[in-house]
């Protein structure tokens, strides 16, 4: 009894100090876009809070060169669409490469894998110039159509639903007489869950956080969220505080997200807490 | 089948949500239905050209102008290099940043000949060294029109002075330092005094002003043979850069960091060699509660001017005519002077440099110092000098060689002799 | 479809032009492997290799044990675990811009918290970015800080799909967690610590970001190149010497890199868990 209680407070201790250290950062963010600019780079740092969110929100929203509130609805509609494609299509691949046999099969996959080993910063310039056969510069869709599946999101999911997806449970369904897509449907998708939850999380921060594609082919005036807190600052000063208090902003939609995402890994963890 | 339905239907949502959402997506360039040319402008950080823009639409009822601000340099700059790879984007009138420009230099066919373009009787309007810069060695192609130019003080702290004993008046300070040997002279002191303070924040600044005044090429001749091993006034500016440095001068603080932007407010050093666009950074790091702490003096030697950028019309531009037309009208004097009033970027033109509105301009924050008069002078002094393409690389290399001896990483010879190896493997690829 | 136009394109768009000597203004020609010869006597490109994978093996192996250990911690039942998984996907939210501050403060040379606390033992302030082997440690707990706790939500998630029943087996045959988690937990999510050691390759061999933050956003990684990654090389010789020709082999050497790092990699995870089975 007393061991196991010795062992929990030790799970605790790692947690909570692994806790502190990761959020600090953020935590010092927030305290930055709520207080004024000359916070920054006092030392010690500055712990609590001010009362100038308010009024940093304001100026945020104000600023002419951000085009903040436009960069956010793009941003949110771009990181949907990004994510909703994604997680389908990754789902989808991802069963057909763990469990299906198919000719060609690793080559393929390997195929796919090839394309995230090329520097993104590199694909840039060619990825710009089909752009313009297309005539998507400055638009919307620029930034999303490229990104509606994904490689990573391929491999990941092939990664979890080799284990995930036990063969019998295929098998059976096959003998009921299931279609692969309605196997899919039915028996597969249920359980992907939890890892196209935490492959729906990725895709969205990363869609939301963006930021070279962005700033390669949209202008100023038709931002994401990211190339708009960029225009934030100048060439040689930047307003911290106006610039975290937009990234605070920023940060919220990702945190919802999360929540919304979360409770599909929760479902599991929730049995496991029954069986201790 | 049905994988095959189910497919067609997630890609056709999603590709409606796509193109639905980027219903409201701009395009540029493009001629509007009622006949109007719309010239789009692509510039970087500041440039204050709102006003002036409006102006020159309603004085040209033919034209409509679009600018394109990218925040910073170092966002801009892979933009505009897509651009000019892709052979579109670019717009009508592109902002190029002195070390871009000087790069470009060496294939000036991406953009239009302003010679052609009418721009040669504006010699005159320009500050001949910036007048030179954007000439092709052989004087047959200009490339851009000069906008500001960085015209350089020496910043300085008037209670650190108070505190080593040295004079604080902005004109006796000058007077410490006529030329750079005065300078190193003075700093000796400052650090003998004890203050805590270094003398200057980095070498990489001083040693970029000296270099400047050594005479009419750096290192490349007209010909963009590499010389730095060979010019004495390469040698000149890096010895006495070490000088300092070995004398204990430098702060060694790398610029942009926390530490040295923090330095404003804590008087971390004493001195800073400062272009016309550091003063609105000195002001907003040290904070009100330091106005009158900064002053602003002469530099030592003669004429000190560091970046500065200039308007060039690229090829791909569909109106050509129209676009140079907008650049001259931008880089004029009264362009320049409008540029300044709205965001103090100090202008290239003399005829601007001697307008009251510059030449008669005080700073209220740096003990109402004469500063329009200060820069005027430091930028009409400066001679013109040839950089060459490849001028930046060779730079940042000898810049990065000078930290090390900072860091006391390398010894000087050492570091001299990295630098000049380096610089050698970049010229000859 | 979209794989072959956005996908295979740029890597063979970029394959086509490091042939090329093309800099800022265009092609200039075709010029065979002279790009690559010039890569293989660039002191500079073996210097950022070295550098590359340096940091590699300082981020990515503590990475990946802690983020094995904090998930085996988040499957416990454990009150407010919400907050604690929202707590360790933290840093990857949090804007680069603060990390920079943050970790500027961190190991600023005057005035840093690092040297202030081992200052307290009584070791001198250290310049942190002025020799490799402080830089490197450095840089690499910037990338341990942020990339842990995505891993981890990685390992969390796998261990979702492990049947309950061989827990409740094992406790009967009296097992306690640390053997449960070694025999069962890791084992049985391995097709997840495969996916995560080879993202993990490919991401190192691009290390970009981190490095960079932490020079103030200097390419050229400190003075004399002590944290310069292949990445940031690559970018600068792009970029900043508008030498696009030269960058796009060097993305080539990356790509290749990262086939010959990822694939050691999944073979030393294969072995390695053949050995514990």
């Amino acid at each position: 009894m007393r061991r196991r209680t010795r062992g929990n407070s030790l799970v605790y201790l790692t947690l909570l100090v692994s806790l502190v250290l990761s959020v600090f950062p953020l935590y010092w963010l927030f305290v930055v876009a709520t207080r004024s600019n000359d916070v920054v780079g006092q030392i010690p740092p500055p712990l609590v809070p001010g009362g100038n969110l308010g009024e940093n929100v304001s100026r945020l929203f104000a600023a002419p060169e951000a085009h903040f509130a436009r960069g956010m609805v793009n941003s949110m509609l771009a990181s949907v669409a990004v994510t909703v494609s994604v997680v389908f299509f990754s789902s989808l691949a991802g069963f057909a490469f763990a469990k299906l046999r198919f000719r060609g099969r690793n080559a393929l996959l390997l195929a796919v894998l090839a394309t995230m080993m090329v520097p993104v910063q590199m694909g840039i310039v060619p990825l710009y110039m089909v752009m313009v056969k297309l005539g998507w510069q400055n638009q919307l869709q620029a930034v999303i159509v490229p990104f509606l599946v994904s490689a990573f999101g391929v491999f990941l999911m092939r990664q979890y639903a080799e284990r995930a997806v036990p063969d019998e449970l295929i098998e059976a369904a096959r003998l009921d007489g299931c279609s692969t897509f309605g196997l899919f449907v039915r028996v597969v998708a249920p359980a992907l869950r939890p890892g196209a939850a935490v492959l729906g999380l990725f895709t969205f921060m990363s869609t939301w956080n963006e930021f070279l594609w962005p700033l390669a082919i949209l202008e100023a005036d038709n931002p994401t969220v990211q190339f708009s807190l960029s225009q934030l600052a100048t060439q040689y000063y930047t307003d911290y505080t106006l610039m975290f208090s937009g990234t605070l902003i920023a940060t919220v939609p990702l945190l919802l997200v999360f929540i919304l995402f979360g409770r599909q890994i929760i479902g599991g963890i929730m049995d496991g807490a029954v069986r201790a | 089948m049905r994988i095959g339905k189910a497919f067609t239907a997630t890609i056709a949502t999603v590709v409606g949500v796509a193109l639905l959402a980027a219903g409201c997506g701009g395009g540029d360039g493009e001629e509007a239905a009622d006949g109007k040319v719309t010239l789009t402008i692509k510039t970087f950080g500041q440039f204050g050209y709102e006003d002036l823009i409006k102006t020159y639409e309603s004085s040209h009822p033919g034209i409509q102008v679009k600018q394109e601000n990218i925040a910073k340099l170092a966002d801009y700059t892979p933009k505009l290099q897509q651009w000019l790879t892709a052979g579109s984007g670019a717009g009508d009138v592109v902002a190029l940043e002195e070390g871009i420009l000087i790069k470009l230099m060496g294939k000036p066919d991406q953009f239009v000949n302003l010679l052609d373009q009418g721009a040669g009787e504006l010699k005159g309007n320009f500050l001949d060294w910036k007048w030179q810069q954007a000439l092709t060695p052989d004087g047959k192609k200009l490339v851009g029109l000069g906008t500001d130019i960085g015209a350089q003080g020496m910043c300085y702290r008037t209670d650190l002075f108070a505190k080593a004993g040295l004079p604080t008046d902005r004109a006796k300070v000058g007077a410490l330092w006529p030329t750079w040997d005065g300078y190193l002279a003075t700093g000796k002191k400052f650090v003998a005094a004890g203050t805590d303070a270094s003398f200057f924040d980095t070498a990489g600044g001083v040693y970029q002003n000296i270099l400047m005044q050594q005479g009419d090429q750096t290192y490349f001749d007209r010909s963009n043979k590499l010389i730095a091993d060979s010019n004495p006034g390469v040698r000149a500016a890096w010895d006495q850069s070490v000088a300092m440095i070995g004398a204990g001068l430098s702060g060694k603080l790398q610029m942009w960091s926390p530490a040295w932007n923090a330095g404003f407010k804590k008087g971390t050093f004493a001195t800073i060699p400062c272009p016309a666009w550091m003063l609105g950074i000195i002001k907003d790091q040290a904070g009100p509660e330091n106005a009158g702490k900064w002053d602003v003096a002469r530099v030592p030697g003669e004429g000190a001017v560091r970046g500065g950028s200039f308007l060039a019309v690229p090829a791909q531009s569909k109106h050509p005519k129209e676009a140079a037309e907008l650049a001259k009208f931008l880089t004029s004097p009264a362009g320049q002077i409008g540029a300044f009033k709205a965001k103090n970027n100090f202008p290239s033109a003399p005829k601007a440099i001697d307008d009251p509105a510059v030449s008669g301009a005080v700073d209220t924050y740096f003990n109402n110092a004469p500063v329009g008069k200060i820069f005027g002078q430091s930028a009409k002094t400066l001679k013109p000098v040839y950089l060459g393409p490849d001028n930046q690389v060779v730079g940042d290399g000898i810049g990065d060689a000078l930290t090390a001896v900072e860091q006391g990483k390398l010894q000087p010879d050492q570091a001299w002799t990295k630098a000049m190896n380096d610089a050698k493997r970049a010229v000859d690829k | 479809m979209l794989f072959a136009l956005f996908g295979l394109f740029p890597l063979i768009y970029t394959a086509w032009v490091s042939l090329r000597a093309w800099d800022l203004t265009g092609d200039a020609g075709f010029v065979g492997l002279r790009n690559y010869s010039r890569l293989a006597g660039d002191p500079d490109f073996w210097n950022a290799m070295v550098n590359t994978l340096g940091l590699f093996v300082l981020s990515t192996v503590p990475q990946l044990c802690f983020a094995l250990v904090i998930a085996g911690l988040l499957n416990r039942p454990i009150r407010a675990l919400m907050m604690f998984r929202l707590g360790v996907l933290a840093p990857i939210v949090t804007s680069v811009a603060a990390v920079a501050i943050v970790f500027g403060q961190l190991y600023g040379r005057d005035t840093g918290l690092v040297n202030g606390a081992i200052g307290l033992a009584g070791i001198g302030p250290i310049d942190w970015q002025a020799s490799k082997t402080s830089s490197w440690i450095a840089v690499a707990s910037m990338v341990n800080w942020r990339w842990t706790g995505y891993n981890a939500l990685i390992y969390l998630a796998a261990i979702q799909a492990i049947p309950r029943d061989l827990y409740e087996a094992a406790q009967i045959d009296g097992a306690g967690a640390i053997r449960q988690f070694r025999s069962i937990t890791v084992p049985l999510i391995r097709p997840a610590l495969i996916f995560t050691v080879v993202m993990s390759a490919i991401g190192g061999m691009q290390l970009f970001t981190e490095p960079l933050l932490f020079g103030q956003g200097d390419v050229s990684g400190g003075s004399l190149r002590q944290f310069q990654t292949i990445a940031m090389y690559m970018f600068e010789q792009s970029f900043q010497n508008f030498d696009y020709g030269y960058g796009s082999a060097i993305a080539w050497a990356i790509f290749l890199l990262t086939v010959v790092v990822g694939v050691a990699n999944a073979l030393i995870a294969r072995r390695w868990k053949g050995g514990t089975q």
